[in-house]
């Protein structure tokens, strides 16, 4: 009998830390989304407010701008992350020397703190004295004294690059496990039938690693839904409210401006949204693990 | 008394029914096989004998005792699997040490009695490797030596021989026959090889969509298979099935001609083992075109057709024709003519 | 002729993928051993120096508080997290427990949860118990991102063991507790390592938390570096020796882990 009891036993530790740490605050920034609570004014939540603090989330400016800037981002590093990443898989398809060093050396970025790789960025793209700015200005003349960071769509296209150059790796790596798993004999097949080269990667590999590729972007999204780190790192948000994600603009509104009801209910507007976005995911997993194994 | 009762079992798997309601008695000291093609439901009725998987209904009873809720470690079974199980992380010393370990066995004694086993399935000099390092048939007897180990009084074998190439199967199959008569333990065989059934087993249960079908002796269920499946599925080559119709005492197909004792009826088969037939010189039961001839060393088989009708024979070694040429087949002195219904597959005569 | 060309031409462009990935990471070395005056140039003439090293672990910096916090914050958290993990994966991997979907869905929809949302209540519950400011806050937080992201990587990989050496082990007489103590920690073991490294990598690296829990006595690494920006401006040769220190140690880790990282990477992901 005790044999019986012993799956859930075994679940019990992990559920308590996952149910302490996620679900109850979840729960409790959702009840606090319904009232004003301004924390310089007092230490406890103040009256209920209803749906207050969403409904002025629809109409506030910043918020919109950071809605905004947040699909921006999300869009641009998505679609830049899953090709790039795409392409190098293919290209380390093959073994070689060289392949394997590019191997080791793609698993470096995953592994550096996102707070420094904003920092790093930064430093190399300081108009005076940073070695990417001269660099470029060297390079391309027309790019002498450009104020990167200090332009809006620079400063954004930047963001974007640290993203990328983070994340690239990782869905390399993923994309490789995808291409590993297609079988050897449809290719072979198709170059025996005469294929060129172009003509296997878009006829005959790509459609083979839909899902791959589907579940990439997915998971891309949600961590791109997230960006943080690098905002504060790189740009602060700027320059002015150019480069102010969702999730920075939140922390803004909870830890700058101290106004937990607002921030818990935009919290709340980000959660729902990662949360159809995880659904979906999590639902193209599992079909794709039938697919696997049927 | 190691005695495995089967009483009505049954296993579902939430709406499929995986093994219907059956009962069956492994005896004491019993070599059974339980035979089948793949999906059969073979492994899960062993599965439910281990105590790897529950059973939805009826009782198990080892020894006369139920042991329908006792965990596998309290059925005093020992198994061999399909892919071995054995412990990667251990030496085949610690492997075969581990059952003696579980049940408290002394050090000094847990050793000698490891390499006692290990010494009559020959794996004295491996002792100190893992399992990774051994070959296939090395791996199938640290198994078995794991198996023997603790002199359980039930051995359950699923697939053991599977995996292993052809000669070495046909070893390791007298090692195991030889085993069974050293050690006299009750053993369940599973496997989907009918010559390793017929080779080991005292009786044999052949199971079909989770059923037993024939539960007999080897040679009951080769010279008398109960229906059409098992007709089909022991032997090989397999016995020649043949439709056709029975009218006037003779049953007839195209180029088939044989007197039979019954009454007239339609959508009957008719099966004789290739072993039985033999080639005549003309006007005889089976007549046609020489389709195939195929030397396997020490006979050939002649394969003939007439139509629809194609129907195989094991000749002499040094028989030669050309193909497309008229061929006729009789049966041998007491050859034996099976009779099944063609819809219900069930045995006529 | 066509061959050879294509296949330069592939070594040429990994070539440059290398440059572009490591570039960054070695110019942040490279400042790192500069003297402050040589920092602010692109030469790269100049003559090492550790002083950046002795000034970050130095009075008003103390850098090594710092490396401590992370250190102790990111192992409590994976000798916590792990653990619970490995019986949760293997529950989740072995056993058809009722409402699994539902729960194995739970756990991996928390994983994608906002961390600010997270972070917001928790904040004010520390400031409630006066625990703002300590690593025990820290480790409480960390567990929220850690926790799922575990037990589905090793799931992972108890899911790729085959079940037939436990099955033999239940058969020779080992309790369900005795085989995941005798088989399956053993096997999974390399899993259960890689996941752990995983595990420390992300906890060493995190960055939201510690800024808003974190003042003074807790500060991580992360956190550390915006430190160094001060009223006089970025310190970049301060800040890139810091970056050395948060990064050579996970590099390390990293690099050791090498073989099972992209295995380990995508295990929770695509399996």
């Amino acid at each position: 009998m005790q044999d019986r009891l012993l799956p859930y036993w075994l679940l019990i530790p992990a559920f308590v830390i996952v149910l302490a740490t996620t679900i109850y605050p979840l729960a409790y920034s959702f009840f606090t989304s319904f009232r004003a609570w301004d924390l310089t004014q007092s230490r406890r939540p103040e009256g209920f407010v209803g749906l207050e603090n969403y409904v002025y989330a629809a109409s506030e400016e910043q918020f919109l701008n950071s809605l905004w800037v947040t699909f921006i981002f999300v869009i641009t590093s998505v679609f830049l992350t899953v090709v790039l990443a795409m392409a190098l898989a293919l290209l380390l398809r093959r073994k070689g020397p060289m392949h394997t060093f590019t191997r080791i050396v793609l698993i470096l970025p995953f592994a550096m703190s996102p707070a420094l790789i904003g920092v790093s960025y930064r430093f190399m793209f300081n108009p005076e004295f940073g070695v990417l700015a001269k660099g470029l200005g060297a390079v391309f003349p027309a790019l002498e004294g450009v104020p990167w960071l200090a332009d809006p769509q620079l400063a954004m296209g930047i963001l974007v690059l640290t993203d990328v150059w983070h994340w690239t790796p990782y869905m390399t790596f993923m994309c490789l496990g995808g291409l590993a798993s297609i079988p050897r004999e449809t290719e072979e097949a198709a170059r025996i039938d005469g294929a060129s080269n172009l003509r296997i990667v878009f006829g005959i590999i790509l459609p083979q690693m839909k899902g791959v590729i589907a579940v990439m972007a997915v998971l891309k999204t949600i961590f791109a839904l997230k960006m943080f780190d690098q905002v504060v790192t790189l740009t602060g948000g700027g320059p002015g409210t150019s480069t102010e994600t969702l999730a920075y603009f939140i922390f803004n509104v909870g830890f700058r401006w101290f106004d937990m009801g607002y921030a818990s209910a935009l919290a709340w507007i980000l959660t729902a949204i990662m949360m159809v976005i995880s659904i979906w995911y999590v639902r193209m997993l599992l079909s794709e693990k039938k697919m696997a194994t049927a | 008394m190691a005695e495995v009762r089967l009483v009505d079992i049954e296993k579902k798997y939430g709406n499929f029914l995986a093994v219907p309601q059956q009962s069956l008695t492994i005896e004491d000291g019993e070599f059974l096989v339980l035979l089948g093609p793949s999906g059969c439901g073979k492994t899960t009725t062993m599965r439910m004998i281990a105590g790897l998987e529950d059973i939805t209904a009826g009782d198990i009873m080892i020894k006369g005792e139920r042991v329908n809720d006792k965990p596998p470690k309290d059925r005093d079974i020992a198994m061999v699997f399909q892919n071995y199980g054995l412990y990667p992380h251990m030496t085949v010393r610690q492997n075969i040490e581990y059952p003696l370990k579980l049940r408290g066995v002394a050090k000094a004694d847990r050793r000698k009695r490891a390499e006692e086993t290990a010494a009559k399935v020959e794996l004295d000099a491996l002792l100190e490797r893992r399992p990774s390092e051994l070959s296939g048939g090395q791996r199938q007897r640290v198994a078995l030596a794991r198996a023997i180990v603790r002199t359980p009084s039930i051995f359950l074998m699923d697939e053991p021989l599977s995996n292993l190439d052809a000669k070495l199967r046909v070893t390791m199959r007298a090692e195991l026959k030889h085993l069974h008569h050293e050690l006299g333990v009750t053993t369940v065989y599973v496997t989907h090889d009918q010559m390793e059934a017929m080779t080991l087993a005292n009786r044999v249960a052949v199971m079909r969509e989770g059923r037993i079908v024939q539960l007999d002796t080897p040679k009951k269920i080769y010279a008398e298979p109960a229906d059409l499946f098992v007709a089909g599925f022991i032997g090989s080559p397999s016995m020649n099935l043949i439709d056709g119709t029975v009218s006037g005492g003779v049953f007839r197909a195209e180029g088939v001609d044989v007197p039979i004792d019954m009454p007239d009826r339609e959508g009957v088969v008719l099966g004789i083992r290739p072993e039985e037939l033999e080639i005549a010189p003309g006007g005889a039961a089976f007549t046609g075109k020489l389709y195939a001839l195929e030397l396997t060393g020490d006979s050939t088989l002649v394969t003939l057709r007439a139509g629809k009708t194609s129907v195989c024979a094991r000749g002499h070694a040094d028989f030669e024709a050309d193909i497309n040429t008229d061929c006729h087949l009789a049966p041998k002195d007491g050859a034996r003519f099976h009779l099944f219904d063609r819809a219900s597959g069930e045995r006529l005569i | 002729m066509r061959k050879t060309l294509s296949y330069l031409g592939e070594r040429a462009l990994l070539v440059l993928v290398s440059v572009i990935v490591l570039f960054p990471i070695v110019w942040m070395f490279l400042t790192a051993f500069k003297q402050s005056r040589d920092a602010y140039s692109v030469s790269l003439n100049f003559k090492p120096t550790l002083q950046n090293f002795v000034t970050v672990f130095s009075d008003p910096w103390n850098l090594g508080s710092m490396v401590l916090n992370s250190v102790i914050v990111a192992t409590v958290t994976v000798a916590i997290a792990v653990p619970c993990a490995t019986l949760a994966a293997y529950s989740f991997s072995r056993f058809r427990v009722k409402a699994r979907k539902f729960l194995f869905f739970l756990i991996l929809s928390t994983q994608f949860i906002p961390a600010v949302v997270i972070v917001l209540p928790f904040f004010l519950m520390f400031r409630q118990l006066d625990m703002l400011d300590t690593r025990l806050a820290l480790i409480i937080v960390n567990l929220a991102i850690v926790t799922p992201f575990v037990i589905w990587m090793i799931k992972g990989f108890i899911d790729a063991i085959p079940t037939d050496s436990e099955e033999a082990a239940m058969i020779d007489g080992a309790s369900r507790l005795r085989v995941i103590k005798d088989i399956v920690l053993p096997v999974a073991a390399p899993g259960i390592m890689t996941s752990s490294i995983f595990c420390f990598i992300l906890t060493w690296n995190e960055f939201l938390f510690a800024l808003i829990l974190s003042r003074r006595d807790a500060v991580t690494l992360p956190v550390g570096l915006v430190s160094f920006r001060t009223e006089q401006g970025d310190l970049w040769e301060l800040m890139s020796a810091a970056g050395v220190m948060i990064t050579v140690p996970i590099f390390i880790m990293a690099l050791f882990i090498q073989k099972h990282f992209t295995r380990g990477m995508t295990a929770g992901a695509v399996k």
